[in-house]
């Protein structure tokens, strides 16, 4: 099974135009459509799943309500002819709204969180593959490795997400409990900025050791709540200077030694040159006698 | 230093012994001049969402720390000049550490621009330069080797850097891991401890040597000669000549050297562009981050080997002597990897296109300043490679931001390798066609000077011939040694020698 996100963000040079690609793989091919869900709620989005021979998945994310084409396309060389198609989510088994001779087509209407889900197109004929259109609220993007800062220092955590949601919240994770940063109106040491609608600042100021743990940011859309997880972590100071210090170490060690090495090596020359011009002397005083 | 007893003669480099522990200390300097600036590129998604800026002003921080360290390089040289190698690597080492450490309580993100920009940079300048530099003063006969060696320093300390760093910020966030990055820059003082200094080729030496030089015979073959021409013509020119005592201004006379110097700054209008966007080319066909990133790695690794075996290449008896037409072809083959580039489309093609670029690459870095060296000689090398680096550096500067807005223009990533590949190409075109002219000048002058040392040489042993005998044939017998031991590598420091 191969999942693909259609909501995921290009990150690359190009931003401004998504550039419809194809991607070969062995058994399938996926198109990737613009994400539906940026267009107002009047209009339909549309998405598709090519199938040949494997199963295959599709995220889809949905800001706020709206009606999604979903199709399941069998492509023509794939070795299945004729299969039977159902459309199910969950158990509950959904009717066509169209069809063609090769591809079906439902039309879910999403107005609130239950019409979220997974619906799938089961196509059965010598063999039975499947595909699954996920719906879902927008992910939210943080930092999944810990935040790493240090005691009177500030920590910056920052949510972002592609769509710009009704409301952020962030909230404190008291062991179970989850405390909304909101409450605890201390301005001089929680600060929340929202630079632009679909990002969120959290920053705490004169960071301590009892500051880290769990920290946790909401995004709140029409269709339902996004969450995700940040770990803070607060050092002290001594962290990193131990290794410095051991650096440091070692960078004088070698340099007293190189030094010591060249004075030794010097100090050898110069002796055995003292030896060598003190028998040059003896030779010219020889050669000055004999020839006397 | 030479003994006045023995001023008639300066040593030649002695190629070998300590010199191979001075590569080892270049190696490392060299090392964290150019991977460095590179390896700070993980830390900036994390500065950026500290301080909330754009994406634009933290890669200012890379730019301005190029800059620097391109831009510095005639204040590295007027210090190596005075100075020696030596005290200004260690110096540098110094203030590499110390930038980098008060970078780690830094509060704004001008004080980084400052911190790692400029104080990190100026260091890694007064790294790099004095590094080449000494590997000229300690070889001759060895000297592409000990480039090659030296120069892979760079891909080595970058493989090495990489996930380093990525260590560093995993534990210790990015204050941390720039302290820690302090103490490990003051490595290079290490480095820079190993570079002892030495006589041969110290283009300040003292004037017993200078006087013997004179007297004896003209075209005297080592790296003192234009110390002996400017002692000849010293008396009118004394503040000039102080100014090209510290700089060598008089190389921008010297037709090699104005080769070298257009030919590289055209070079590098599209050297570093295509590694730049290399992964992000391969993330836009559809490749996933890592593959991505996989392919920088095979760069990298192919970079490591390429050096030293072109080093060894270019060493080899049929290649020293030309070696300016494969620095050339280098340079071609280079682009021609480019422009071939938009037509590998899926990953296998990417790969074989990252090794051969990897190759091309390591071949041209590894003979970059030997060739330089080559045209011009160890003595004024010092300058030369100041001058030549602040020229480099607009173009260096540009090339990235060129292709990146060629990307925007087009939304398509070919026109700019076709950019980088066709202004390579052309580089290398016209640096082999230019050093074929150079070559057959130098060949003609080498002609002319030699009919006038014969004629000089009947003109002397007849008048002197009566007189002190024994004293002539000592006189003699030293001087011609170098010229008949060293073969072609000194005909070739001789060559650029003379060309005032």
């Amino acid at each position: 099974m191969t999942t693909q996100d259609s909501s995921q963000p290009e990150v690359n040079f190009v931003t401004k135009t998504q550039v419809g690609s194809e991607s070969s793989g062995p058994n399938f091919s996926v198109q990737e459509l613009k994400p539906g869900g940026k267009e107002n709620s009047r209009s339909v989005s549309e998405h598709e799943i090519v199938l040949i021979g494997a199963s295959l998945e599709k995220k889809i994310s949905l800001p706020s309500p709206t009606k999604v084409d979903l199709t399941c396309k069998l492509d023509d060389s794939s070795r299945l002819k004729d299969p039977q198609v159902t459309w199910k989510k969950g158990s509950e088994t959904i009717s066509h709204t169209s069809k063609t001779q090769n591809s079906w087509t439902i039309q879910v209407t999403v107005s609130d969180s239950s019409q979220l889900g997974s619906y799938t197109c089961i196509l059965k004929a010598e063999e039975e593959i499947s595909a699954t259109f996920h719906l879902q609220v927008p992910k939210l993007e943080g930092k999944e490795k810990p935040v790493i800062t240090y005691e009177r220092d500030k920590a910056v955590m920052v949510c972002k997400t592609e769509y710009n949601p009704k409301a952020w919240t962030w909230y404190l994770a008291n062991g179970t409990e989850l405390v909304p940063i909101d409450r605890i109106l201390r301005t001089d040491k929680f600060q929340i900025k929202r630079p632009s609608p679909s990002v969120n600042r959290l920053e705490i100021l004169k960071l301590t050791k009892q500051d880290g743990g769990v920290y946790l940011c909401e995004a709140t859309f029409e269709l339902g709540n996004s969450q995700i997880k940040f770990e803070l972590k607060v050092l002290s100071i001594w962290a990193p200077l131990m290794p410095f210090i051991a650096i440091v170490a070692e960078v004088a060690i070698l340099f007293t030694a190189i030094v010591l090495y060249e004075v030794y090596s010097k100090r050898k020359g110069k002796e055995s040159k003292k030896e060598f011009d003190q028998i040059e002397q003896l030779k010219s005083k020889d050669s000055t006698e004999t020839q006397q | 230093m030479p003994a006045p007893t023995q001023a008639g003669r300066a040593p030649g480099p002695p190629d070998g012994g300590w010199g191979w522990v001075v590569v080892f200390g270049a190696f490392i300097s060299i090392g964290f001049a150019y991977a460095f600036p590179k390896g700070l590129a993980i830390f900036f998604k994390e500065i950026q969402n500290f301080f909330g800026t754009s994406y634009s002003e933290i890669a200012w921080i890379s730019s301005i720390m190029l800059a620097t360290t391109y831009g510095a390089g005639p204040i590295s040289s007027i210090l190596v000049n005075r100075y020696g190698s030596r005290p200004v690597v260690m110096f540098g080492g110094l203030l590499c550490g110390v930038g980098m450490i008060s970078a780690a309580f830094c509060t704004s993100i001008l004080q980084l621009y400052i911190c790692v920009g400029f104080i990190t940079g100026f260091g890694l300048a007064l790294n790099l330069q004095p590094s080449v530099i000494i590997i000229g003063k300690y070889f001759l006969k060895r000297r592409p080797i000990a480039n090659g060696l030296a120069m892979a320093g760079s891909p080595v300390m970058l493989c090495t850097l990489a996930p380093l760093n990525q260590f560093l910020f995993d534990n210790f966030g990015w204050r941390g891991s720039f302290l820690i990055l302090g103490a490990i820059l003051l490595n290079c003082c290490v480095a820079g401890a190993l570079f002892r200094p030495i006589g041969a080729g110290t283009a300040l030496a003292k004037t017993p040597v200078n006087e013997e030089g004179k007297d004896a015979l003209k075209g005297k073959i080592t790296e003192d000669g234009p110390m002996e021409k400017k002692t000849e013509e010293e008396e009118g020119k004394d503040c000039f000549e102080k100014v090209n005592q510290y700089l060598d201004f008089s190389l921008f006379k010297h037709r090699g050297f104005l080769i070298y110097l257009i030919g590289n700054v055209l070079m590098f209008l599209g050297f570093f562009a295509p590694i730049v966007f290399l992964a992000p080319y391969a993330k836009h066909t559809g490749i996933d981050e890592y593959s991505a990133a996989f392919l920088l790695s095979i760069l990298a690794v192919v970079d490591m080997v390429a050096r030293p075996a072109t080093g060894i290449v270019a060493n080899s008896r049929w290649v020293r002597p030309r070696i300016q037409y494969f620095f050339s072809f280098a340079i071609a083959f280079n682009g021609a990897c480019h422009l071939l580039c938009p037509l590998a489309s899926s990953y296998t093609g990417l790969l074989v296109y990252s090794s051969f670029f990897g190759l091309a690459f390591g071949m041209v870095c590894a003979m970059l300043f030997e060739t330089l060296m080559d045209l011009v000689g160890a003595a004024r090398f010092t300058s030369a490679v100041g001058l030549v680096t602040i020229a480099e550096c607009c173009t260096i500067l540009l090339g990235p931001p060129i292709g990146g807005i060629l990307i925007d223009t087009f939304g398509d990533y070919k026109y700019m390798f076709i950019k980088c590949g066709a202004v390579m190409v052309l580089a290398g075109t016209f640096l082999f066609i230019m050093n074929y002219y150079n070559y057959r000048m130098l060949a003609k002058e080498e002609k002319e000077r030699k009919k006038k040392e014969e004629h000089l040489k009947s003109v002397r042993t007849e008048n002197e011939g009566k007189k002190n005998w024994n004293k002539d044939s000592t006189q003699d017998g030293p001087e011609l040694e170098p010229l008949r031991e060293n073969g072609e590598g000194v005909k070739k420091e001789m060559n650029g020698t003379n060309e005032v």
